[in-house]
């Protein structure tokens, strides 16, 4: 320490500087890492070794079906949400601060209010004889009751309700960026409000509309919680399977494959989205 | 002109009428649930035909509530407290430590907020049930550490990346020893940080359910599985009141973030 405090030194033989990250390191590393690991190794060796669990995981059609409807329900709310993130972000991001704090503050407060308790809301809501299609009927729109829930439709209503927040808030950091003179040289060079929407805003904004896609669309792939409560049995999703072939099933072998299936297709799109956005950045929004 | 807001004529009036149409789809279901839980219809019907405080007499009178209500917040309050040390001692690594692999070891302890729950619980789980930490608190405060560790190091390491190092090295140079001055320049000085890590790893932990209803045993049981186990069963109005209260809990932490956050960055 004497006289040269400020220079850092080395704990033990470690590189300087990581003690510190000593016991995140060992937490992640013993709870994490050898749990994953570990049930990836059962995939090929449960109940014997071998890959006959992924060869019956994806020689199955209803595994198939699965596979297909939980990429299908993934992007049905990618889209979806982009499309209607789109103009909040572009209002908030010029509205004045005031009014602006205000639609901030609902969206603050819809995501931070219990998961459940939304998807339980939505579930009362979308009911057949919910307050939606008595409204609908009601105004006369409609005669019979709409299926609404335990479908694709529920599905994508209350995923795109979770999944706003999280297209919507980076969106507006992205549009921020923009300097509004490209856009006043454009009208000035006689551009009409749709060209100069095409042509520069939709354009300059692509990079925060696929980054923020491809995380909605990754949290999307991998979400338990939502489709379970307002999806139907037959459009099943991968995270509702893994859960089911285990805990009622008790098949860890299969239930491991398809872990792994979603783990792998899970890291390549994050490791997309890294490479977009760069590993700095990521989470800064917090 | 699309940037301008002054300048967008009719433009403006669509893309404010739609801004509006949003935030009344994000706030509805919140309020809904709310005016549910006084709500007399046992069939949830909506308008209700009167109103009535019984779901909250009922939920306050049925102790499998109120303990999985305890059990929750015990074990949540763990976690922040873990995540929040822990996180504070990997931040100054990942922010300060000059040594090879610190991207790396940024990216692997970021992981778990990126890996699909379900695949993290049903690995943890089968790990619990061998080591035989299934089902019990250290087993469900171990699990959501793991999870609560990536948003306490976040807005902690955020905080750190913004604090003028220089600031401690003259406390140093001054006679302070680096605990001191760590502990009495640098921690108050990146403060927000450490409190938005708690009230995030908190809640990271506070409302997890698909960890939980693996780790979940008949006698123990955090908030969110015993919603999970009614919302199953059938879609009783207690819900709506115990969700209520969880709605006003929310308001809660947010007026107190904003509060808190007002006066400590005086």
């Amino acid at each position: 320490m004497q006289g040269n405090s400020l220079r850092r030194r080395s704990i033990a033989g470690l590189p300087a500087g990581s003690g510190g990250a000593l016991p995140a390191l060992t937490l992640v590393g013993l709870f994490f890492i050898v749990p994953v690991v570990a049930l990836l190794l059962r995939s090929v060796t449960d109940p014997e070794p071998g890959l006959q669990n992924y060869a019956a995981l994806f020689g199955s059609g209803t595994y198939v079906r699965v596979f297909l409807n939980t990429f299908l329900v993934a992007a049905v709310v990618t889209v979806v949400t982009i499309i209607v993130a789109f103009p909040v972000a572009w209002m908030l991001a010029i509205m004045p601060p005031a009014l602006g704090s205000i639609v901030f503050g609902i969206i603050i407060l819809s995501m931070w209010t219990n998961l459940l308790t939304r998807t339980y809301a939505w579930m009362v809501l979308l009911q057949r004889t919910g307050v939606i299609n008595r409204a609908l009927m009601g105004l006369g729109i409609i005669h019979e009751p709409l299926p609404l829930i335990n479908n694709l439709t529920g599905v994508t209503i209350g995923m795109v309700y979770i999944m706003l927040p999280f297209m919507i808030l980076p969106l507006v950091g992205t549009l921020r960026a923009i300097d509004a003179m490209t856009l006043r040289a454009a009208a000035l060079c006689g551009a009409s409000p749709l060209q100069a929407f095409r042509r520069i805003l939709l354009p300059l904004s692509l990079p925060g509309i696929a980054a923020g896609g491809l995380m909605v669309f990754v949290m999307s792939l991998g979400y338990f919680v939502t489709p379970a409560l307002l999806g139907g049995t037959s459009n099943m999703m991968l995270a509702e399977m893994i859960a089911q072939t285990v805990q009622s099933l008790l098949n860890w072998g299969l239930g491991s494959a398809a872990a792994f299936v979603l783990l792998v297709v899970t890291m390549a799109l994050y490791a997309i989205q890294l490479r977009m956005v760069g590993a700095r950045r990521l989470g800064g929004g917090l | 002109m699309l940037l301008d807001y002054d300048r967008l004529g009719w433009l403006r009036a669509a893309l404010a009428g739609f801004t509006a149409l949003v935030a009344a789809f994000l706030l509805l279901p919140v309020i809904f649930i709310v005016l549910l839980s006084f709500g007399s219809s046992r069939w949830l019907a909506f308008p209700p035909p009167g109103w009535t405080l019984k779901w909250y007499q009922e939920l306050l009178a049925d102790p499998a509530w109120i303990d999985a209500a305890l059990t929750s917040a015990r074990i949540a309050a763990m976690v922040a407290i873990l995540a929040v040390v822990i996180g504070l001692l990997a931040s100054f690594s990942l922010v300060r430590g000059e040594f090879r692999g610190r991207q790396l070891l940024r990216g692997l302890l970021l992981t778990p907020m990126v890996l699909p729950v379900v695949v993290f619980a049903i690995a943890i789980y089968a790990f619990f049930l061998r080591i035989g930490l299934a089902g019990t608190t250290t087993g469900f405060v171990i699990a959501h550490t793991i999870l609560a560790l990536p948003f306490a190091i976040i807005p902690i390491a955020t905080a750190l990346e913004g604090f003028d190092k220089s600031i401690e090295d003259a406390a140093i140079v001054c006679g302070a020893s680096p605990l001191q001055a760590r502990l009495r320049i640098t921690l108050p000085s990146i403060r927000i940080g450490i409190f938005s890590a708690a009230i995030f790893s908190f809640l990271a932990s506070w409302d997890e359910v698909v960890v939980a209803i693996f780790m979940a045993s008949p006698t123990l049981q955090t908030l969110p599985v015993k919603i999970w186990g009614s919302l199953r069963a059938d879609l009783s109005p207690v819900v709506a009141a115990a969700s209520s209260l969880l709605v006003g809990l929310t308001l809660a932490l947010m007026v107190v973030t904003a509060l808190l956050r007002r006066r400590l960055s005086r």
